[in-house]
């Protein structure tokens, strides 16, 4: 009887899975579908799945316009900057919150915690005026500098200290260590999963990240992944073969390093939550 | 710990060589403008090439850009980091003037050109204070563009293109309807579209030609609410309501997903109000083309209107700024580009008969085009957009949006506009 | 040996000053400039409680607001319930685990402009493959993006569909997390899988749905990227939500005092309702 239960529920979250599945996968199978076709085929009811012919002329003439290639490569800048910086900032403070005693130190985290709930967009003016100030508008430093630091990350590492024993900084000590030394032959090394946790989440906020970049950047050279997108968009705004090479070619690599890296994504993902 | 201080100096290195500006012992302007076709920024781009050349201790860098082009602008103005000479739309252009942020053209233009050669829309386009802040381009209207397949298959007259011979309300809902066919309760073929569209902004023309105003003369009041521009309103929202001859197309930006011109040529739509720099796109796309004026409900109506060459009042280099302008703005560059049917000439003598063959290309314009020449040198009245702040214009448009699109009655949407607008007005 | 203050000032002060500068300076900034009218190009004009006065009767605004609550409603509770099943039925020891996680979080790592472009097609009224598969059930789909009644719902489906695969994985870690000697001990006793669901999985796994629910909620609250790019806000700010709005009037219409007093009032709505929701775990949160 148990068997027989768990059998039919196996066979009914297969169902619920694969058809979950099919609609994950569809928008995408359609996205490669039109991109193949030429702008006529385009507008047929019903629709077809694959043209007359193959048309591999859509990408070539997107890439022609637009340097996907250097929208990937200054995406990737940007997002292993930030996300190198910003783990070191966060451990480096959470260490010091976790681990270090110094006057105010409860209530100033107690004012980086408040700060998480803020809306970043309230920050945007301000930072522009900051930018500005620099002379940093159209330039890339205006996505790394303000996103150097973060306060969900030093948030993160902060809990994530706190549960390393104390014994073993005790240890430490007695043998004549400095707080740095310990930080950094001890904690790091131990903290390997939250900051792959941490890397994840940072990684995939900066590559993602739209509204920075319409607001700061101008050129079409300094342009990251989404906003490049979204010009090509303002450009070919029915053209939806040229549309589709396009998005295609912005997920592409996303995706290759998705299927590579799905383990730290996902344990990145799981940790989190069980943290939270 | 030696990996660690690697990976350190590499990202620093990386953020050194960025900081590292490339110099240049020529000039460098930055021109930037949107890309009203791919063909045009290839013509613009193959023509800065032959001023740089004329000009070898110039060099420009054009950025056509897509997008909201005025948020654009201004922020990058704001940011301290906007390009030497842009294209400015002549609705913004008093805007920006006001701001302070364009530079004042008006002794360079006096001492090298002359503004009575431009027609006189475009005069009044150009002067603030009898200063000028920019030198109009060009000129573009709205006009009708039809499919000349579908009126031979109905048996239908061709709309006119002569102005005085321009067809009355009344006969062009009633063409429009006999060439709208359904099947199986879907429209497969739509009579016209496009007076609805923000950017070419047919209405107002429609208000004029029935008699009503949009503004008052000093432009410190809305008149929208007159009852010859609501008629004229309502009319057009009847096209897609009452009449069933439209498509529901949304007032600004994102539409069904094909566009109209596509629609023409696949011979979904008959008739298609649009700006005349479609004929470009239309020129080349294969099909019967033809071209007729808007039709009138009292007096035949049509606005004129381009964008503007400005220079930032904070760029390093004026005089090359001033080159730059008067290139683009010049007889010989506006030619070539009128040729292809993407703008209208704005100098006077261009329209007189003689000198009309030196742009109207055959394989673009139609042959007869000739008698529709008057209806943009006599019928043609300055877009009233260039003269009143941007925020009011755009409150216009959503307002009227708002009625083309929902159930609102013409009333209520008017005297809620007239409320946002006037004070704006009166600032 | 030097004082564990020098030790502190020295791991704190990076991330300290970035923090000043570039997230509690600008809080507080936005406060202030709330309170003036400045276009960034004119000088600074202080405006009192004008902004606040204008916002309480500009009815853009008021639409606005009840369209991220609109937005909000929409998304958070299927969006939730939806993940939790496939969480649930992921957690059967299923074959190809592995595969099925790849697929659903394929929407999620996608950039939201990619993914809105790729709706917006699919959302065509003629030619978009929605309409022609709601056609062969006999349904006459409607015009979607382009229509005031269906645009919004448009998005909502389009956001959930993109959201899914994320919380999908943190049911699952909770799922993952509730040992499985409970469920033995409670199917010894004769329970059937609805009593084990409702009396074992839900209360245990309150924390994660917890920390999911608050979450879901403040992202929808700020949602921003597919509004831009598949409505630019329209039809007729039938799909405008507070954040476009205040991008808007930032960045398009250059009113950066109206624009931070928006900004406020989103800052409001979030702290109050995280706050009622923190109030009120202790009513079904189990640890």
């Amino acid at each position: 009887m148990k068997k027989k239960i768990n059998q039919r529920l196996q066979i009914i979250s297969y169902v619920v899975l694969t058809l979950g599945a099919i609609t994950m996968v569809l928008p995408f199978l359609w996205m490669i579908s039109t991109s193949l076709k030429s702008l006529g085929e385009v507008f047929v009811f019903p629709p077809t799945f694959f043209g007359e012919e193959i048309v591999w002329g859509n990408y070539p003439k997107v890439a022609d316009r637009f340097p996907f290639g250097l929208f990937f490569l200054n995406s990737l800048k940007i997002s292993f900057i930030v996300v190198f910086v910003q783990l070191f900032t966060s451990a480096l403070a959470g260490f010091a919150f976790a681990r270090l005693k110094f006057p105010f130190r409860d209530t100033l985290f107690a004012l980086y915690l408040a700060t998480l709930m803020i809306p970043y967009h309230i920050t945007l003016v301000p930072i522009f005026v900051i930018m500005r100030y620099f002379g940093w508008i159209d330039t890339h430093y205006s996505l790394i500098i303000p996103s150097l630091v973060s306060a969900f990350g030093t948030f993160l590492m902060r809990q994530f200290f706190l549960t390393i024993p104390k014994e073993l900084e005790d240890a430490a000590r007695i043998d004549g260590c400095t707080p740095f030394g310990i930080f950094w032959r001890i904690f790091l090394p131990l903290s390997k999963p939250a900051l792959a946790t941490l890397g994840v989440f940072i990684f995939m906020g900066t590559w993602n990240d739209f509204i920075r970049p319409l607001i700061f950047i101008n050129s079409i050279s300094k342009m990251t992944i989404p906003l490049g997108l979204s010009a090509m968009q303002g450009m070919y705004s029915t053209d939806w073969p040229v549309l589709m090479a396009g998005s295609m070619i912005s997920i592409l690599p996303v995706l290759v390093v998705f299927i590579f890296a799905q383990e730290y994504f996902v344990r990145g993902i799981t940790l989190s939550g069980l943290k939270g | 710990m030696k990996k660690l201080m690697l990976v350190i100096l590499v990202i620093f290195g990386i953020l050194v060589l960025n900081s590292l500006a490339m110099s240049a012992d020529k000039v460098t302007l930055q021109f930037m403008g949107w890309e009203a076709s791919p063909f045009e920024t290839s013509i613009t781009e193959q023509s800065l090439e032959q001023f740089m050349k004329e000009n070898p201790d110039i060099k420009v860098e054009y950025t056509p850009v897509s997008g909201e082009y005025p948020a654009k602008l201004l922020t990058m103005i704001a940011g301290d980091a906007a390009p030497d000479v842009f294209f400015i739309a002549s609705d913004s252009y008093r805007s920006f003037q006001k701001r302070g942020v364009l530079l004042n053209l008006t002794e360079y233009f006096n001492k090298e050109m002359d503004i009575d050669e431009f027609i006189p829309l475009a005069q009044d386009k150009m002067l603030i204070n009898g200063e000028i802040y920019g030198v109009s381009s060009c000129d573009v209207s709205p006009v009708l563009f039809y499919n000349k397949k579908l009126f031979d298959e109905a048996g239908l007259p061709y709309p006119p293109n002569d102005p005085e011979k321009a067809w009355p309300w009344d006969k062009f809902v009633d063409v429009a309807k006999q060439l709208t066919v359904k099947k199986n309760g879907k429209t497969v073929q739509y009579g016209v579209s496009g007076f609805t569209i923000e950017w070419v902004s047919a209405f107002s023309a429609m208000v004029k030609s029935n008699g009503g105003r949009v503004f008052n003369e000093d432009y410190t009041e809305l008149l929208l609410d007159s009852p010859e521009a609501k008629e004229a309103l309502v009319e057009i929202k009847n096209l897609q309501r009452v009449y069933g001859v439209s498509p529901l197309v949304i007032a600004n930006v994102q539409q069904g997903g094909i566009s109209s011109t596509q629609m023409l040529q696949t011979g979904r739509l008959a008739m298609l109000v649009d700006g005349s720099w479609t004929l470009q796109q239309l020129a080349e796309m294969d099909f019967p083309l033809g071209i007729g004026v808007l039709p009138k409900f009292k007096e035949p109506v049509t606005i004129g209107q381009a964008h503007l060459y400005s220079a930032w009042i904070k760029t390093k280099h004026p005089d090359e700024a001033w080159k730059l302008i008067k290139f683009v703005s010049s007889r010989e560059y506006q030619t070539k580009l009128v040729r292809t049917g993407i703008w209208l000439p704005n100098r006077m003598d261009m329209y007189e008969e003689e000198n009309l063959a030196n742009w109207m290309n055959p394989d673009v314009y139609p042959d007869d085009f000739g008698n529709m020449v008057k209806y943009f040198t006599n019928y043609a009245e300055l877009w009233v957009a260039v003269k009143v702040p941007s925020e009011a214009w755009s409150i216009i448009n959503e307002e009227l949006g708002n009625f083309f699109v929902t159930d609102q009655s013409i009333d209520t949407v008017i005297s809620r506009m007239k409320k946002r607008v006037d004070p704006i007005l009166n600032k | 040996m030097y004082s564990d203050y020098f030790w502190a000032a020295l791991f704190l002060l990076p991330n300290l000053l970035g923090f000043l500068v570039f997230i509690l300076g600008p809080v507080i900034a936005s406060f202030g400039l709330s309170f003036t009218s400045w276009d960034l190009l004119t000088p600074i004009k202080w405006a009192g409680l004008e902004n606040y006065k204008t916002l309480i009767s500009d009815q853009v605004f008021w639409k606005v607001f009840w369209n991220t609550i609109y937005f909000t409603v929409g998304t958070v509770p299927v969006g939730i319930i939806l993940s939790l099943f496939l969480a649930i039925a992921l957690n059967q020891k299923i074959k190809g685990i592995k595969i099925f996680r790849a697929v659903y979080f394929l929407p999620v790592i996608s950039s939201t402009v990619a993914v809105a472009i790729v709706w917006q097609w699919l959302y065509n009224p003629e030619f978009g493959l929605l309409n022609y598969l709601l056609n062969l059930v006999g349904i006459d789909g409607p015009n979607w993006l382009a229509g005031i009644t269906w645009a919004m719902p448009a998005v909502i489906i389009a956001s959930v569909w993109r959201g899914i695969g994320f919380n999908m994985l943190l049911f699952l870690a909770g799922l993952q997390g509730i040992p499985e000697t409970y469920y033995e001990a409670a199917k010894i006793d004769g329970a059937n899988w609805w009593v084990l669901f409702k009396n074992i999985t839900i209360p245990l796994l309150s924390p994660t749905t917890f920390f999911v629910v608050v979450i879901s909620i403040i992202n929808s609250f700020q949602v921003f990227d597919q509004i831009y790019v598949m409505t630019g806000g329209g039809p007729a700010r039938s799909t405008s939500v507070l954040v476009h709005y205040l991008y808007q009037n930032a960045f398009q219409y250059f009113k950066m005092g109206y624009a931070s007093a928006i900004g406020y009032v989103l800052f409001f709505l979030v702290f109050t309702v995280t706050l009622i929701q923190l109030k009120r775990a202790k009513n079904w949160v189990f640890y």
